[in-house]
């Protein structure tokens, strides 16, 4: 029995990996050819409507002002570390605040009904708001210093936070409940020792979108004002037509949000072990 | 009848009080859309201590609805239920539940799935000592298998390490809700006769719930016979085959056939 087993396995697992290296090969093909293209498109756009520079720069410059903003030492005036550093230390204290709220009150929210009914109508209509529009809001009230980019990093990273967790919390197997039941198991027990861990996906998954809004937060609290980051950065060099050096900051900012992102996925995957590998 | 029941049956001390005893017990409850449903009909029933019990009925008869009122889960809404001579008013330690699914917490390993009893709630006045959660393993055959996480086992194993985690402190009833339900029929049949083994090696009284006909002559003592819903106790049917059964010769003993076939035909009827 155990040998048949054993050797099913590993006939299906050679064959498997065959077919993923396969399938992962041709995505590779595929996601390369894609971008040469749209580089290709994007230089023909440029030569083939004759557009000046300050409109839309060739990938060369845009290039070129990309090395010339990373070539830099790290306290370089002109550099993109130091608005880098600005921008980021402000999404992370915004999304630290606002997922620490909205894991708190999605879990309030989840484990006591009157309080589900009293916060559930304004965190529908509050969900549907675009939240940025209130970014001029929170600037008045917290001027244009870190302060007013933290409350906005942590505002847009709440709402997602609140609604996963409470989602996440609700939806723990009605069987696992009553296993702690059986035990006489305290309210805290329960949420902690099962509530949470099969919450786990849904918060992680909020977490992810949280870091994300955190630096969309961050960065258009920046375009209303501020000393320093990648917002005031891109403001500047809108301002003096450096197009090739706007795109640059894009690239920074969209290689930020994918190493984010990756790094939240790794941390998911080691800490919600047990997901993956029973799927597979 | 219920009287005639219990002097032919083996339970040993007649005289002593039933360990689970329920006296016209019913429950209603109301579905999602707003039904009322009639689940449980005056059931009476007692269970001697160390008596190993099978419930069976139709699917849907509200088998499960009374084991999670004896769990203390839900409450009777008429009746009386007594565990030990105490009305049944909530979850207790004396009470270990095996449910369909082996139900373990996946981010947790094996050992600490089944020491779960002695970390929350009443278990936690307890002794942690782990000896005897490590000798119930090595009972269950699976002690290899502590540090392991629950997708690392087969489901034979992973309903295994459900029972012990329903005997780790060390209660008096074990009340099993088709615990073997999910699984194949080989793996099936090794675990009754592994749950005989553990059930005379703990001395626990078992009340099994099961919708096999064999499954049920083969482990109990008594098998209750439960009919359609609203569920009531139809008839209870002793079994008197000889112990310790194996799977070699308790099919074959001369009464097995006739008890599956008198408890099979007390099933149709109902289901008819």
């Amino acid at each position: 029995m155990k040998t048949d087993a054993s050797t099913g396995a590993n006939v299906a697992k050679p064959a498997q990996n065959r077919h993923t290296s396969a399938a992962r090969g041709r995505r590779v093909v595929i996601n390369v050819g894609v971008f040469v293209l749209l580089v290709l498109c994007w230089i023909a756009a440029v030569r083939g409507f004759g557009l000046r520079s300050y409109i839309l720069p060739l990938p060369g410059d845009v290039l070129k002002a990309l090395w010339a903003g990373i070539a830099v030492p790290i306290t370089d005036k002109t550099g993109f570390y130091l608005p880098l550093w600005v921008t980021l230390s402000n999404s992370a204290l915004g999304f630290l605040l606002g997922s620490a709220l909205g894991l708190s009150l999605g879990s309030l929210m989840a484990e006591f009904r009157p309080i589900e009914t009293a916060v559930m109508p304004y965190a529908f209509a509050l969900q549907s708001l675009p939240k940025v529009a209130i970014a001029p809001l929170i600037v008045i009230w917290f001027g244009f210093g870190n302060a007013s980019k933290i409350v906005i990093a942590a505002t847009l990273t709440f709402f997602p936070m609140l609604v996963n967790s409470f989602t996440g919390l609700r939806a723990t197997e009605p069987e696992r409940i009553d296993l702690m039941r059986t035990l006489s198991a305290s309210r805290l027990e329960t949420y902690f020792l099962v509530k949470v861990p099969s919450a786990a996906p849904y918060i992680f998954a909020g977490l992810d979108m949280g870091a994300v809004y955190a630096l969309l937060g961050t960065i258009v609290a920046e375009f209303l004002g501020a000393q320093a980051g990648m917002g005031v950065t891109i403001t500047q060099l809108q301002a003096v037509s450096d197009v090739a050096g706007v795109f640059a900051c894009l690239i920074v900012l969209g290689a930020t949000g994918i190493l984010l992102h990756l790094g939240m996925r790794s941390i998911e995957r080691r800490v919600v072990h047990w997901t993956e590998r029973s799927r597979s | 009848m219920s009287a005639g029941g219990r002097e032919t049956s083996r339970v040993p001390q007649v005289a002593a009080p039933p360990l689970i005893e329920a006296q016209g017990v019913s429950r209603f409850y109301s579905t999602v859309s707003g039904e009322t449903v009639h689940a449980l009909d005056r059931v009476d029933l007692r269970i001697a201590d160390g008596e190993f019990v099978c419930l069976v009925g139709p699917s849907g008869c509200g088998k499960s609805t009374f084991l999670r009122l004896v769990a203390g889960l839900d409450p009777c809404d008429g009746g009386r239920l007594t565990l030990a001579g105490h009305p049944v008013l909530g979850s207790s330690s004396d009470v270990g539940v095996v449910f369909q699914t082996a139900n373990l917490l996946p981010w947790f390993t094996v050992m600490a799935n089944v020491s779960l009893p002695l970390r929350v709630g009443a278990g936690r006045e307890r002794s942690t000592d782990t000896r005897h959660i490590q000798e119930l393993l090595s009972i269950a055959g699976i002690a290899e298998f502590a540090n392991k996480y629950p997708y690392e086992l087969s489901g034979g194993m992973q309903q295994r390490a459900a029972i012990v985690r329903a005997l780790a402190r060390d209660p008096k009833v074990l009340l099993m809700d088709e615990p073997f339900g999910a699984l194949d029929a080989l793996t099936r049949e090794r675990l009754n006769v592994e749950l005989l083994r553990i059930w005379k090696a703990s001395q626990k009284t078992v009340l099994l719930i099961t919708h096999s006909i064999a499954e049920s002559v083969f482990l109990a003592d008594r098998v209750l016979v439960m009919s359609a819903r609203p569920g009531r106790i139809l008839r209870e049917i002793p079994i008197h085959l000889p112990r310790p059964r194996t799977l070699d010769e308790t099919p074959a003993h001369p009464d097995y056939v006739p008890l599956m076939t008198e408890i099979r035909a007390l099933l149709y009827s109902e289901a008819a």
